[in-house]
């Protein structure tokens, strides 16, 4: 266990080694959460209310999408894969005594952390200082968009990992990568969220897996369900999770099985 | 100059050759990025179907906006975008050095031995979207408007080819490059939207420092007959003189960087 720990460390202190791209991340994530907010402020063109949400709604709802997916980073996790798988060094992996996928996971959760903590923290408070931001709906809601957080960040990197995976079969992490941005644009609720989708793609979107990257945690945020609501999306999500992770190990072991790697 | 001219085909055809090697990997490629810019697309028509208008601009016309983006940046950034992201590696590990002793002019070599033929993807979504978007907005066709569209059209690759460009050639200055680009992508996301919706400072820099406003709202504001913001009356002729303008900057600033080239250790 304290050996992930130690990744968890080395995946924080990695990031620290590059300074300026922190910078140039903050400035970045600046622009496209402003970009975020300006779209939704030209949407509603002066309307208070669509639909019953309100512009003030939809503006703490971009500021969240950039808390919640703007510190994983799928396309790391997935090139992480296919580097490790390109150079050989995951023949390295399957020596030592260590999980591969969870040794992703602790060096994700590191890096994550670092830009969680340095980049996206400022970035939304700038943004919230500008546009202005509400507070979770209850206590409730605001201990709960929390654990929401954490049920993000897991599907956000068993879903990258279970794409990296699959370049075992496709030999390229490119289009795994490019397929899986896709698949996040339009599923995870980032852009638009389910509630101005067209029915029957609202209700279809909002229950795969996806859909607990962006659009539950905001959602829960601005208490979008009532406490049981809550409380279902939260076991239901919690059940993707362990599908997906029971998906990954799968994989992994077949992927283990039939590696060939050439040269070294 | 002839010689050397008479090179460049032939590494075109050497790279393009070693792209196809993987040709089921190339082509699967290339539909992963249709399909990510064609959520992109399908994301927008989802918000229109609910809003009808974002900021003044429908449908045919964001769609307009956002094709015409995608092929100005696919032609420009085949000319430079991979080239140049990688140009920082080579300073890091020395390659260049070798580079700069053959005998044929370094960017040339650059740029031709990496022509990046795998913005096929972009350009097959771009194209049918286009034509489009080009009956279904309603522009006001004559000789005029035909000759404005063609001609910011290379105005705006110029500009993509050419902002690109002196990104990856300050690698040659100080070694590292990636983070600029990381910024240069934040800004160019923005670029599918129309310039007026964002906050004036944002406009400011999109038409100045980051000059990306002129790859596609500015041309295609002024295609619809569109107000534009801070340039006015002014908007059509920034949109055709800002290609060549920022392409004679970048090869200043190409000189420049080549000028103050050390190496890197080794």
């Amino acid at each position: 266990m304290s050996a992930y720990a130690a990744f968890v460390r080395s995946g924080f202190l990695t990031s620290f080694a590059y300074r300026n791209d922190v910078w140039a991340n903050i400035f970045g994530k600046l622009v496209q959460v402003f970009a975020r907010v300006a779209i939704w402020l030209a949407v509603y063109a002066g309307a208070t209310m669509v639909d019953g949400i309100s512009i003030q709604d939809m503006i703490t709802y971009a500021l969240l999408g950039g808390v919640v997916m703007g510190a994983t980073r799928y396309d790391r996790i997935v090139r992480h894969v296919g580097n490790a798988l390109k150079t050989g060094d995951v023949a390295i992996w399957l020596l030592k005594p260590v999980h591969y996928p969870l040794y992703l996971l602790a060096i994700e959760a590191g890096a994550s952390a670092y830009t969680f903590l340095l980049a996206v923290v400022p970035t939304i408070v700038i943004v919230a200082l500008v546009y202005g931001m509400y507070p979770p709906t209850s206590l409730f809601h605001g201990v709960i968009f929390i654990a929401f957080c954490a049920l993000s960040f897991l599907i956000h990197f068993l879903c990258a990992a279970i794409f990296g995976i699959l370049a075992f079969w496709l030999m390229t992490v490119f289009s795994l990568e490019w397929l899986l941005q896709s698949l996040i644009t339009l599923l995870s609720g980032m852009l638009i969220p389910f509630w101005f989708f067209p029915e029957p793609f609202g209700t279809i979107a909002a229950h795969q897996p996806l859909a607990w990257l962006v659009y539950y945690p905001s959602a829960v945020w601005l208490g979008r369900f009532d406490i049981p609501q809550t409380l279902f999306y939260f076991g239901l999500g919690l059940a993707w999770t362990v599908l997906l992770a029971f998906v990954l190990a799968l994989l992994w072991r077949r992927a283990a099985n039939r590696i060939t790697v050439q040269g070294g | 100059m002839r010689h050397q001219l008479s090179i460049l085909p032939l590494l075109v055809r050497m790279y393009v050759k070693s792209q196809m090697e993987y040709r089921g990997a190339f082509w699967l490629d290339r539909l992963a990025q249709i399909l990510s810019y064609g959520a992109v697309l399908l994301g927008m028509w989802i918000l229109l179907q609910k809003f009808d208008l974002l900021g003044g601009w429908n449908w045919p016309e964001l769609a307009l906006l956002f094709s015409f983006q995608l092929l100005a940046y696919a032609l420009g950034a085949s000319v430079s975008f991979t080239q140049l992201r990688d140009l920082e590696d080579l300073v890091r590990l020395g390659t260049l050095d070798a580079l700069l002793t053959k005998p044929i002019n370094t960017w040339a070599y650059l740029i031709f031995s990496g022509l990046n033929v795998g913005y096929a993807g972009h350009i097959a979504l771009a194209i049918p979207v286009l034509i489009w978007a080009l009956m279904a907005a309603g522009v006001q066709w004559s000789l005029g408007t035909v000759l404005f569209f063609a001609g910011s059209l290379l105005s705006a690759t110029l500009v993509t080819g050419a902002v690109i460009t002196m990104i990856g050639a300050t690698a040659m200055i100080w070694v590292r490059s990636n983070h600029l680009f990381s910024i240069f992508f934040g800004f160019w996301e923005l670029t599918r939207y129309p310039i007026n919706i964002f906050p004036t400072g944002i406009q400011a820099v999109l038409l100045t420092v980051v000059p990306l406003g002129y790859i596609s709202a500015v041309p295609v504001a002024v295609l619809l007959g569109k107000p534009v913001p801070l340039l006015g009356d002014f908007a059509g002729l920034a949109a055709l003189l800002a290609g060549p303008i920022i392409a004679l900057l970048a090869v200043a600033h190409w000189r420049y960087a080549l000028s103050r080239y050390q190496g890197a250790g080794g």
